[in-house]
């Protein structure tokens, strides 16, 4: 270029817009090579091996599992819509493969066997819509079906129990107080044991809520009582401060050998608060296919830098955006944190974690709302968990440092009003 | 005897699991596209080979495996049942026949891809869709429909309940569509002060010459004119470059570095004012730093959300909103500073005075960002 100043240059316009064009047109071009591939990637494909396998059925025509639903479904077709039995224990039987598998469709078949009887009042089927409504997290739903069980049959001790943990979930204690009694009432002393223990631990009393349910587990000889007691104590050892006696009862829960998701999820979170994401990734192998173990997985794996992780976060991406585009919403504790640890997307996690404890309340729930507002430094929206913490003295050491921190988080605008600082009971 | 027998169930999972590690497990879902232009209807359908199995059975062998032989053997039976649930009618029912029978992969396994050919009675009347695929055995099963109806995206989840969408044929929704991101887009760009001052350091000298060591007002408002639209124009290339490769999730960065990289331009296009490097082709620099700003757009652009069906007019509408609202600044600093650029209060307050300022909170948001700290707010 000439020594010229700018202010002559400007006389070949006419070229300098052809120059522009020509980069565009350049860069539009390289955008179509760029896409392509992934476009190409995505297309439907006409096989051309037909013993190509295209998918793997979760069972067998000849497994046990599936002979007997093959069975619990003649039996409904021969009740031909009379009889809401057989449909009843098709749906029980579904709904306790969607746990133990955590595969949601079995729901869906569950609701499709039960829609027929709508309009039932029978104990039984209540119960089962109950269950299906509360796993969909229509919780005001579920506690009415639960109540109308208890309508039919005011001895029903399940519906109770099932009432009592909603009430939990939703941090309305002084509703689970009564559906705990109830349960003492019935002389159910497991289940009594079970809520009580945890209510008392999400109130405030947690060593009182440890031995009720230290209690209740040395009272029932049941495997899968047991396993829910273990894991659950488990749970409370750690918000004690107690890592060992929680490994214990975690390795206790194991040894049962009961593969149980819930049991998986909690020993990984704390195996990850314990800073030991290697033993995560050796829990979890296989288990990919749930998204909340995929979760800890990733986690860990991050953690750990393996080179899996980073296909094992993509996928959790991908699985968020299709729950979402089906309108979705069951996951948005796990959603918060994948946002919050993987995604590095502190507003996002929040978002989504100050939703999900609008409905749920569990420590979980008030776990992931306030890191994420510490992250996102916005004090205000961790309010409703500083609250919580403050009314019911649960009593968790990580939870209440996080819950100060939380309170100095920044944001002027929304952050508290003075003279409510966080107290210990 | 309960527990065995939920033993021996996970075992077979498990299994299964390990051969496929990385299926997820998720609610059935189909997905149906459509195009209704006239009387004609083209689209495609993924339904999942699995909830084809639970409607229909395919598994002809029963050993759990299903494979391509077993679907081809079935497809008539497949395009039969299909179709069988899902209407639609513009002035009376159109024919919808299964041209392609093809396979395709999503978040949860397999799907047979229906490929749909079809006609209406009417060219010109509102359409009618009526989807009853799998609700009679899972309730938790949802049609996912983007229906183009003479152009114009519709986008639904059908379920049990909601199985039957109506659409009126001629409806605008594009143009208010597009209206709504061009909206966001010039809100942002207003908002967005680290892009602001970026382009205000760049626009800064605009009016000026660097001469023999020294700054003096440009001759010809035509002079600051040119320079000023070879910055921008080269600015909003460049970002609307990168704003639609990020939307389109063709690259990906990762958001502290981008905002990092978006605070260290301001800076160096500050600094560049005080101790001038770059004099000439300021464009160029527009356009580099150009390239990094747009995936600063995009995050913005990430958060709203980009309709699927309509990605593209958003993405314009988002882009075009960014440039009006780079105009409307332009517009109203350019006539200024051009009437000032021979004072000493343009020349010392606002070039040199504005360009420290710019460079001080510039980097700032620099060390804020690449550390991960909270000095100012941002």
């Amino acid at each position: 270029m000439g020594r010229m100043s700018k202010s002559h240059r400007f006389n070949p316009l006419f070229s300098k817009v052809v120059a522009v064009l020509v980069l565009v047109l350049g860069f539009l071009a390289g955008t179509g090579a760029a896409l392509a591939p992934l476009a190409a990637r995505a297309a439907p494909r006409l096989p051309t091996d037909p013993a190509e396998v295209l998918q793997r059925l979760p069972m067998r025509p000849g497994d046990p599992t599936a002979r007997e639903l093959a069975g619990l479904r003649a039996a409904v077709a021969r009740a031909a819509g009379d009889d809401p039995l057989p449909a009843t224990e098709l749906a029980g039987r579904y709904f306790e493969l969607a746990m133990a598998r955590g595969d949601p469709r079995y729901i869906g078949y569950a609701d499709a066997v039960m829609s027929p009887f709508a309009g039932s009042r029978a104990a039984a089927v209540l119960a089962i819509r109950g269950k299906l409504r509360q796993y969909r997290h229509d919780f005001e739903g579920a506690l009415a079906d639960f109540a109308g069980a208890l309508e039919a049959d005011p001895q029903f001790a399940a519906a109770h129990a099932w009432r009592g943990a909603i009430h939990l979930v939703r941090a309305d204690y002084t509703a689970a107080r009564t559906e705990c009694d109830a349960l003492l009432a019935l002389d159910r002393p497991t289940l009594h044991g079970g809520c009580t223990g945890l209510l008392l631990a999400y109130s405030g009393r947690m060593e009182a809520g440890y031995a009720a349910l230290q209690r209740a587990l040395d009272g029932t000889r049941e495997a899968d009582n047991r396993l829910w007691l273990l894991t659950r104590l488990g749970e409370v050892a750690a918000w004690r401060g107690q890592p060992e006696a929680a490994e214990r009862h975690y390795r206790a829960a194991l040894a049962l050998g009961i593969e149980d998701g819930y049991l998986l999820a909690a020993w990984s979170d704390f195996l990850l608060d314990q800073q030991r994401p290697a033993e995560v990734v050796k829990a979890l192998a296989g288990w990919e296919a749930s998204d909340g173990l995929l979760l800890r997985l990733a986690i860990a794996g991050t953690a750990l830098k393996l080179p899996a992780a980073k296909a094992q976060v993509q996928a959790l991406a991908d699985r968020f955006a299709a729950a979402k585009a089906r309108g979705d919403t069951t996951h948005r504790a796990e959603e918060a944190r994948f946002q919050l640890h993987l995604a590095g997307n502190a507003p996002a996690a929040l978002a989504v974690a100050a939703i999900n404890y609008r409905e749920q309340r569990e420590p979980r729930d008030a776990r992931v709302l306030l890191e994420a507002a510490v992250a996102a430094k916005d004090a205000g929206a961790a309010q409703p968990v500083r609250d919580w913490l403050k009314a019911s003295g649960f009593e968790d050491a990580r939870l209440r440092q996080l819950g100060a921190m939380s309170a100095q988080a920044g944001s002027v605008a929304s952050a508290p009003p003075p003279g409510k600082p966080e107290a210990r009971p | 005897m309960k527990a065995p027998r939920i033993f021996l169930g996970l075992f077979a999972c498990l299994v299964a699991w390990a051969a496929a590690p990385a299926l997820a497990h998720k609610a059935s879902d189909s997905y149906l596209v459509l195009q209704v232009k006239g009387q004609e209807v083209a689209g495609q359908w993924d339904i999942a080979l699995r909830d084809i199995d639970f409607a229909v059975g395919l598994d002809a062998n029963g050993d759990g495996d299903i494979t391509w032989g077993e679907v081809k053997a079935r497809h008539a039976d497949i395009a039969t049942w299909a179709l069988g649930r899902l209407k639609l009618a513009r002035g009376g029912d159109c024919s919808l026949q299964v041209a392609e029978h093809l396979v395709d992969e999503h978040t949860d396994g397999a799907y047979a891809v229906l490929r749909l050919t079809g006609n209406c009675p009417s060219r010109t009347q509102d359409l009618a869709l009526d989807y009853r695929l799998l609700f009679d055995i899972d309730q938790l099963h949802r049609g996912l429909v983007r229906l183009e109806l003479d152009g114009v995206p519709h986008a639904s989840v059908l379920g049990p309940t909601s199985g039957a969408l109506n659409l009126k044929a001629g409806e605008t929704s594009r143009l208010a569509q597009f209206g709504q991101y061009l909206v966001e887009g010039v809100w942002h760009i207003w908002i967005g002060f680290d892009h602001i001052l970026f382009l205000l350091s760049l626009l800064l000298p605009a009016v000026l010459v660097h001469e023999a060591r020294r700054w003096t007002g440009v001759r010809s408002f035509r002079a600051a004119l040119v320079e000023v639209l070879w910055v921008v124009t080269a600015f909003t290339v460049a970002h609307s470059i990168t704003l639609s490769l990020a939307a389109m999730q063709v690259i990906e960065l990762p958001s502290r570095l981008v905002e990092s990289a978006i605070a260290a331009s301001v800076v160096l296009a500050a600094a560049n004012n005080l101790w001038p490097v770059v004099e000439r082709r300021r464009w160029l620099v527009a356009f580099g730093f150009g390239l990094i700003h747009g995936f600063g757009f995009a995050s913005v652009l990430a958060e709203l959300g980009l309709p699927a069906d309509a990605l593209v007019l958003s993405l314009l509408g988002f882009n075009v909103g960014v440039e009006l609202g780079q105009l409307a600044i332009v517009a109203s600093f350019l006539p200024v500073a051009f009437l000032l650029r021979s004072t000493p209060l343009y020349r010392r307050g606002i070039f040199v005075g504005g360009s420290v300022l710019t460079l001080l909170v510039s980097l700032v948001w620099l060390a804020e960002r690449a550390f991960d700290l909270k000095l100012i707010s941002a």
